[in-house]
């Protein structure tokens, strides 16, 4: 390829990539200015700027209870996720690999039944009777652990089948270590990686999300997303800036996780 | 005095045997090798040993306690795996360290320990680099050091070389029996490979279909194959059935004949009944393919001038050295 050709292609992918860029984000930005704009409506550009909105939402005691609710909800879920996935994952794969086959199709439910549809079930299911959650967070958390589920267990054995769980296992035995010692000292330090990643995965998309939270508890237990959506009459300054904030904050999260996740030993 | 003693092993994978009946023992300081094509039940009977897969029945006694009662943790026995096995959070020296760590080893020995280990291996200087950092030979002495540290009593090879390029094998081959030598380890190593079995080894178990075929030192196996597999599996044996071999030696023959491709010879005088099909360099040996009497056989000769090489299609006499012709069941 000639140089002019290859400027060119150069030229050419720059472009590509950069107005990607650009559609992603414009509407990002837009969301941004108007958060920070005093007014906007007849002008081409806002009348002025100014950080009342953000002030006003961070001094709402409902958004701030909303925010603590979605953050205590996503948590739960994703530790109730760890606790029981990891030892699952390890038994699947160190002592029943057969079970992957069964497990993939199990994992695969959560994303075949649509939200809106498993979310009448729920209802049905815990609406009344000895099970009666709906309305509190507890049934939040218990679905958002199915939601996470996928997520968890694809990243997961991933990162297991990378390792070779079997000879690290077996290698970690016979050099004297307990099962629960091997599990500890040696699987779980190299599973970090695909752990962090399926957190993060899920705790971003479990901290938007929206359908599950509105049907099955509502303003009861107003998390981030119902309370956006109770919003959506006040003013669209106030609403932009809740969005930004919301976005600032799993962006900062995901920036500081994958610092932390720097593997050292590169 | 056997330090080792497997007696009557038996096991079996959901019905079917991978092997029963196995019977061997091997004496302190001993390098033996499980040799068998792939599926012979040479890594299961290994893994039995190391108590990593669990048997059916038998007993394998060492230095005269039977182990298999005991967890992998209890029986003093270190393995090296075909894949390395290293723990890829933990640097060199972690490694090796980990099995006096788990030992509770103090730290002052524990460190003086791990650096004898990793001089035996030549790599004090790779102490505090990770698994990632190494090249596929170096791993494999990290592992090597890490199951030589802890003193066991047995060492188990698992295929240790099976993953790495030619010019390091032959190199690691020669370290592993230097270094087995030294310390008189008592050592099984598995391999599919007949070169490496018959280089290293002080005794040679052959395994085929879970089942030791024939056991002995290298030259023994080479020369003596018990049986068409044996003759098969080791040396480039032409084998011939009592029919053809009749025909090729003239004289009748009631089993089958293993002869080797090296004790054949070609040369221009005598009778010319033999043609030359074709040939093929090997570096130090030509091979010829040749015709005698209707029979094919694989000739080897010894390379060493261009010119004494015949050409496809030249007739030539055969000469066989019956001395050197096995007759196996």
């Amino acid at each position: 390829m000639s140089r002019a050709e290859s400027t060119t292609a150069s030229v050419y992918h720059r472009s590509v990539v950069w107005l990607l860029f650009l559609i992603l984000l414009l509407p990002l930005l837009g969301t941004l200015v108007y958060s920070i704009a005093s007014s906007w409506s007849a002008t081409v550009l806002p009348s002025g700027f100014t950080l009342k909105w953000y002030s006003q939402l961070w001094g709402d005691p409902r958004f701030l209870t909303a925010f603590g609710h979605s953050l205590l909800v996503c948590v739960a879920a994703l530790v109730l996720s760890v606790v029981l996935i990891l030892p699952l994952l390890f038994v699947v794969h160190y002592h029943f690999p057969r079970l992957d086959a069964l497990m993939n199709i199990l994992i695969l439910l959560p994303f075949a039944v649509p939200p809106v549809v498993s979310s009448v079930g729920l209802l049905q299911l815990y609406g009344s009777g000895p099970l009666r959650m709906v309305g509190t967070p507890w049934i939040l958390i218990g679905c958002y652990f199915t939601v996470a589920l996928p997520f968890m267990y694809r990243a997961i054995t991933n990162n297991l089948q990378a390792i070779n769980l079997r000879d690290l296992m077996d290698a970690a035995q016979l050099l004297g270590a307990s099962t629960w010692q091997a599990a500890f000292l040696v699987v779980l330090p190299n599973l970090r990686k695909g752990l962090m990643v399926a957190l993060l995965l899920s705790f971003s998309f479990l901290f938007g999300e929206f359908v599950f939270a509105n049907i099955l508890v509502g303003t009861q237990y107003e998390t981030l997303q119902v309370f956006l959506n109770n919003m959506r009459n006040s003013s669209g300054h106030f609403t932009s800036a809740l969005v930004i904030s919301y976005f600032l904050f799993v962006l900062v999260l995901t920036w500081v996780a994958t610092f932390l996740n720097k593997d050292k030993s590169q | 005095m056997s330090f080792v003693s497997v007696e009557r092993l038996q096991k079996t994978y959901s019905g079917t045997p991978v092997f029963s009946d196995i019977h061997f023992t091997i004496t302190q300081g001993e390098f033996v090798t499980l040799l068998g094509p792939s599926g012979c039940g040479k890594s299961t009977l290994l893994r039995c040993i190391a108590g990593l897969t669990p048997v059916d029945g038998g007993k394998i006694l060492l230095d005269g306690q039977d182990i298999v009662p005991l967890s992998p943790q209890k029986r003093d026995i270190g393995m090296v795996f075909q894949s390395y096995a290293l723990f890829p959070n933990m640097t060199v020296e972690q490694n090796v360290a980990f099995g006096l760590r788990m030992q509770k080893v103090n730290a002052n020995d524990s460190h003086k320990r791990t650096t004898e280990a990793l001089q035996l291996v030549e790599l004090n200087d790779f102490a505090k680099r990770y698994p990632h950092q190494l090249s596929g030979g170096q791993c494999q002495r990290v592992a090597l050091a890490r199951s030589l540290v802890t003193r066991p009593r047995l060492l188990l090879l698992d295929e240790p070389l099976s993953a790495l390029d030619a010019r390091i094998r032959k190199h690691l081959r020669e370290q592993i029996r230097a270094i087995q030598r030294e310390l008189n380890l008592t050592t099984i190593f598995v391999t599919h490979d007949q070169e490496e079995a018959l280089t290293m080894s002080d005794r040679i178990f052959l395994m085929n279909q879970g089942r030791i075929v024939q056991s002995g030192d290298a030259q023994t196996l080479y020369a003596a194959p018990a049986d068409a597999f044996a003759a098969g599996f080791i040396g480039n044996y032409n084998l011939l059935d009592a029919e053809t071999a009749s025909r090729l030696l003239q004289r009748p023959v009631s089993s089958r004949v293993a002869i080797r491709p090296e004790t054949l010879s070609l040369s221009l005088q005598g009778e010319p009944d033999t043609v030359i099909r074709n040939h093929s360099l090997l570096g130090n040996v030509i091979r010829y393919r040749v015709e005698v009497r209707g029979v094919e056989l694989i000739v080897d000769v010894l390379n060493r001038s261009p010119g004494d090489l015949y050409p496809d299609g030249q007739r030539v006499a055969l000469s066989i050295d019956n001395s050197t012709l096995c007759e196996v069941a």
